[in-house]
């Protein structure tokens, strides 16, 4: 909320200089985001036009002859309404206008021009462009400072106000804080304006049917107005609030809302059919035309004013086209209401149509403000457009307005804050100064919270009231007692996996939750669908890392970074039956490399990752893990594989789909893998064993063996002859080639025996790699290769 | 007599490790050896010392001079086979080892977690997808209530959704835990937004400290130890009177602009202060949702936003760059 400080002046006395102001305002809760320093160049002065000529050279341009207060000055002047004796604005030879014009002696189609007669937006004061400003004010004479005269230079004040305070959305709303904060009082008296004889009774009726929706319907009539453009005060407060003036009816609409916080519409009284207003709940699928010229559909609930053939308005959000004030209408029914928060918020968010009068009512407006407002509308009315006032108001007032009373503790007090000995005097000041009944005994204060204070309701917000206008910084800051904890084992081993794939070269990367529906196409589950996604693009919520990883691997790519190797910890999402349950979530770890291996050096070629490396990778930060081939869509035939720990399936590995890699636009093969990371957190520590003593002794064997052999059934076969001493095999090295036979593979185990006890004898290993080879050739019918 | 060799021999060695080319051993064998050199002025004065102690002296003094020569030919040798290129170059580039980072939001967090486990805070964890009584309702924000215009909400059903927050925690935490609690909750939550300073998905970490006892004054002072922890203890703070459905009496916690020290700036909008996180006395209404008597017991709660922490500490001007994931990002850190 915007609002000029010049404006809240009007209503409290303060000495203090406008950072002052803001800076307590926002320290005692209502946050000023921004100030802005508003004024004109104090050059500008009043001019009287004396003489209007048409320009020689140019028929649009004219030649005018100004008083300036002390001399005359020839100005060359475009503007419609320029027209002898006016007073307007001048800014003279010298005057910076705006950021970047500087006014001089200047000759406008070969005519001399000593200034700028300028308009009400290139001096900054409103929008208005339509022609030079016309200066009303007939105590203002040639050669009068402006920004003196007419208190240009103000600060506008752009106000962060809590939804729970309602009350603060107005100029007065912001007074009454301040006059709470800076101890004094406010300078305000309701206007009754001056009425016409005949009574309203003769020209009005109202019929609530929802009293619930709307339980406080005022209205005013008033005849005989002249529609038109707002005077400049009034237009240069709506300016500098951000709302657009249109004319003087809906202007003071306008202005008494952001004055007193309370809307206001105005309808044209002609259009009103049977001069009736009902309030009334919409029919299921009425449809209704609002002022902005769109057709909105409405469910039952939503509230609507009508007359007694139609709907003129959505109340509280928006009038009707229907009953719109123009240019010519002579007679306005002024409707002042109290609707229900809910039930407004209830149709404007339905609607998604907010505008300000629905925010004002849906935090709540001051239940005993409708009539002082629209009496307030009704009297600039009469001064500005010379309406006749119908006299009195219609008010059907179903609230009931009963102020509460709370008692307030001062053990509670000071319990809550951490503080003690609260003064007496300072809680009492503290309560009348934000307008709050108090009386005191020797327990606390019974204290009654004014009507339009709705937030208050319990023992608790009168604590928070006492701390906000005392100042959070009276209360001593405290450290609590407490116990040591050991953080927690999972955390840590967290910790633990990241700084080990970090170190070993992974960057780790953080996706959105969400991807693209276009996933479902290789990852084949179910999944959950945002109802109101920020995008097309990510719109389900993922059932695995690798959508994010793979888009992450295409991303950096396709900036010439072509090695990329990358790791994600993060939640999956899985849904379960009924959709009243939370789904599953699953914290997995998952892994994509792409690229060159090593970093380039001039040594060696570096050579491309592939399916060995994730697998040494997996290997390397998960022990005991059991690879069998598998069979996932998004994964390349062949190359993928299942990973198997004790617990059972936790994961797999292998190249990503090809046509995946195509539809990121990639050439390079990416490997994953995707593993449950709580399968990595509760791994024990392994047992320390004591270091081996005796050498160790190690035998190279090379094999030759038919291709359609795996080498976990070669291990297998050699670890089932329990050789107790077998400490090792290792692949040191695998050959397929013209050197052997076509089915057949070449393969070289380096096997390492070693005692707990003694040294081993070359006749006992002999033995075993004869026992070795034997069952080998046996079983799998393979045998030593001859070199 | 023999400390002045000693003396000599240890100047000799620290010159000669000095010289870097071979003009300068030669100054070092004249300095020391040549006619007017050093330890030939030592051996004139032979004669003026005890006859007896003579052979000794002699002794240390040939082993000086020899221990000098073979120092000056052994750095003569290095000079020049430096020079000669028999060896390898060993200005080319080594073999670098690839290094990754840990994300900088999860290096932050783990700043964040260390900090508040010193001061008795465990660790604890909820769902990213909540349902709206956790998210919403037993946090004192009712449907229809305008607080909910204060986080754009990503909905599943009408009644399941993305967390907006990490608040839920403090209620599954308090529905189940024993008393007294003490727990942070960071996570990943998600709101409908997405400009620079706002992504669909972002971090935050909840507090909660619940016990007979807890005032506002012991907030502050923990919020206090907190923000000095992370950002200096010369950081100005203060605490602002705020509004959180779930918390009363609320406060924002502004600290003194990192960038420009209060003088005003772009980031902190010239005010000198910026936002860096939200808290206030658990609200009774909350108390009655999880069953604790607020009469009896009270509390505090607090949120911030890892990213937020994480821009002023490191000066990153866009969010976005966290989730882009661009690897010259990435390895900044």
């Amino acid at each position: 909320m915007r609002i000029s400080f010049n404006w809240i002046k009007d209503f409290v006395d303060i000495d203090a200089d406008p950072s002052a102001v803001a800076d307590a305002l926002t320290l005692s809760g209502t946050e000023v985001e921004e100030i802005d320093h508003v004024t004109i160049p104090e050059e500008v002065v009043c001019a009287r036009i004396i003489e209007k000529e048409p320009h020689p050279n140019a028929d649009s341009l004219h030649l005018c002859k100004v008083d300036t207060g002390g001399e005359e000055l020839q100005i060359v002047c475009g503007a419609p309404n320029v027209r002898q004796g006016m007073l307007t604005a001048l800014a003279p030879i010298g005057t910076k206008l705006g950021d970047s014009m500087v006014v001089k002696k200047a000759k406008i189609r070969g005519v001399d021009s000593y200034g700028v007669l300028a308009s009400e937006r290139e001096l900054g004061l409103t929008d208005d462009h339509t022609g030079i400003m016309e200066i009303e004010d007939k105590s203002i004479c040639p050669g009068d400072i402006l920004i003196d005269k007419l208190k240009l230079e103000d600060w506008v004040f752009d106000i962060s106000v809590t939804p729970n305070r309602g009350d603060c959305l107005s100029v007065i709303g912001i007074a009454r804080e301040l006059a709470a904060i800076f101890n004094t009082s406010m300078k305000y008296s309701p206007i009754e304006p001056e009425e016409d004889k005949t009574p309203i009774d003769t020209a009005l009726s109202v019929e609530i049917e929802a009293v619930d929706a709307c339980p406080r319907y005022c209205a005013r009539v008033l005849k005989g107005l002249h529609v038109a453009k707002s005077p400049f005060w009034m237009r240069r407060r709506l300016f500098l609030s951000g709302a657009r003036a249109i004319n003087n009816v809906v202007d003071i609409t306008n202005y008494v809302m952001l004055e007193c916080g309370q809307p206001l519409h105005a309808f044209d009284y002609d259009l009103i059919g049977e001069h009736t207003i009902v309030v009334r709940k919409a029919y299921d699928g009425e449809t209704f035309v609002t002022l902005d010229s769109t057709e909105r559909s409405l469910l039952k609930d939503a509230l609507l004013i009508c007359d007694k053939e139609k709907a003129v308005a959505l109340a509280g959000i928006m009038g009707g086209e229907n009953s719109e004030m123009s240019d010519d209408s002579k007679e306005v029914v002024l409707e002042s209401a109290y609707f229900d928060p809910v039930q407004v918020r209830k149709t404007s968010s339905r609607l998604n149509l907010s505008t300000e009068a629905s925010y004002r009512f849906e935090r709540g407006v001051d239940p005993d403000g409708q009539k002082k407002a629209v009496d307030r509308a009704a009297s600039l009315m009469a001064r500005l457009a010379d309406a006749r006032v119908l006299k009195g108001v219609v008010d059907v007032n179903h609230l009931e307005s009963a102020p509460r009373k709370i008692y307030l503790r001062k053990k509670r007090l000071e319990k809550i804050l951490g503080v003690s000995n609260v003064k007496i005097s300072k809680v009492e000041a503290i309560f009348k100064g934000l307008g709050f009944e108090i009386t005191s005994d020797e327990g606390g204060w019974g204290i009654i919270a004014p009507l339009f204070r709705h937030d208050i309701e319990r023992e608790i917000d009168l604590i928070e009231e006492y701390v906000r206008i005392d100042g959070m910084d009276n209360v001593p800051s405290d450290l609590p007692r407490f116990e040591p904890q050991i953080k927690p084992s999972d955390v840590l081993k967290l910790r633990d996996i990241r700084a080990t794939l970090s170190a070993m070269g992974f960057n780790e990367v953080i996706t959105y939750s969400f991807i693209s529906p276009k996933w479902r196409e290789w990852f084949k589950d179910r999944y959950l669908e945002l109802k109101n996604p920020i995008s097309d693009e990510m719109a389900i919520m993922r059932t695995s890392l690798i959508p994010g990883l793979a888009s992450v691997v295409a991303r950096n790519k396709r900036i010439q970074l072509r090695d990329v190797h990358i790791f994600e910890i993060g939640k999956c999402f899985l849904p379960v039956q009924g959709s009243s349950h939370l789904p599953t979530e699953i914290e997995r770890l998952g892994i994509a490399i792409s690229g060159s291996r090593k970093k380039l050096h001039w040594s060696e070629e570096a050579g491309q990752v592939d399916f060995y490396d994730m697998k040494g990778i997996v290997e390397s930060i998960v022990p005991d893990i059991e690879f069998r081939p598998s069979n996932h869509i998004f994964l390349t035939p062949g190359i993928q594989a299942d990973l198997y720990s004790g617990s059972g399936l936790i994961g797999y590995i292998g190249a990503l789909n090809p046509d995946i890699i195509e539809y990121l636009d990639l050439s390079d093969d990416i490997y994953v893998m995707e593993i449950e990371l709580e399968t990595l957190l509760i791994r024990k520590p392994a047992e320390i064993g004591p270091l081996p003593r005796f050498p160790s002794i190690c035998r190279d064997i090379s094999l030759v063996v038919d291709s359609n052999i795996i080498y976990e059934d070669i291990e297998g076969v050699i670890l089932s002859k329990g050789i107790k001493d077998l400490r090792q095999i290792e692949v040191i090295d695998v050959y397929r080639g013209e050197k052997l036979p076509q089915d057949k593979n070449g393969i070289t185990l380096r096997i390492t025996y070693q005692s707990a006890t003694k040294t081993l004898e070359d006749k006992v290993i002999n033995k075993w790699q004869k026992v070795i080879l034997d069952t080998l050739r046996e079983k799998l019918g393979i045998y030593l290769r001859q070199t | 007599m023999e400390r002045q060799l000693e003396e000599i021999k240890s100047s000799f060695k620290q010159t000669l490790k000095k010289a870097s080319n071979e003009k300068e051993l030669e100054k070092i064998r004249v300095e020391y050896l040549g006619r007017k050199g050093v330890l030939t002025s030592i051996l004139r004065k032979m004669g003026t010392i005890d006859p007896k102690e003579r052979p000794g002296i002699g002794r240390l003094s040939n082993q000086l001079k020899l221990f000098m020569q073979e120092g000056l030919t052994a750095r003569l040798e290095e000079f020049e086979s430096a020079t000669a290129k028999t060896g390898i170059d060993v200005t080319l580039p080594g073999r670098t080892l690839r290094r990754g980072r840990v994300h900088i939001l999860n290096q932050v967090l783990a700043e964040i977690e260390d900090i508040f486990a010193d001061l008795g805070f465990l660790v604890a964890s909820g769902p990213e997808v909540e349902d709206d009584y956790h998210n919403f309702e037993a946090l004192n924000i009712p449907l229809y209530h305008p607080a909910r215009d204060m986080q754009a909400t990503f909905y599943f059903s009408d009644n399941i959704l993305l967390r907006t927050q990490t608040s839920p925690v403090q209620i599954r935490v308090m529905e189940k835990d024993e008393l007294p609690i003490r727990v942070i909750a960071p996570g990943k939550v998600y709101r409908s937004d997405s400009d620079v300073s706002h992504t669909p998905m972002f971090h935050q970490v909840e507090g909660l400290w619940v016990e007979e006892g807890i005032t506002f004054a012991h907030l502050k002072g923990v919020i206090e130890t907190f923000v000095h922890a992370l950002f200096g203890l010369d950081v100005p703070m203060r605490f602002r009177p705020s509004f959180f459905p779930f918390t009363e009496p609320s406060a924002e916690v502004d600290m003194g602009c990192v960038i420009c020290r209060g003088k005003g700036c772009r980031v902190c909008g010239d005010t000198g202060w910026l936002e860096i996180l939200g808290s206030g006395m658990v609200d009774p209404v909350v108390f009655n949702y999880v069953g604790i008597d607020p009469e009896k017991v009270t509390g505090f709660a607090f949120g911030l936003g890892v990213e937020r922490v994480a821009m002023l500490k490191y000066g990153i001007d866009d969010i976005r760059l966290f989730f882009d994931n661009d690897i010259r990002f990435l390895t900044q850190f």
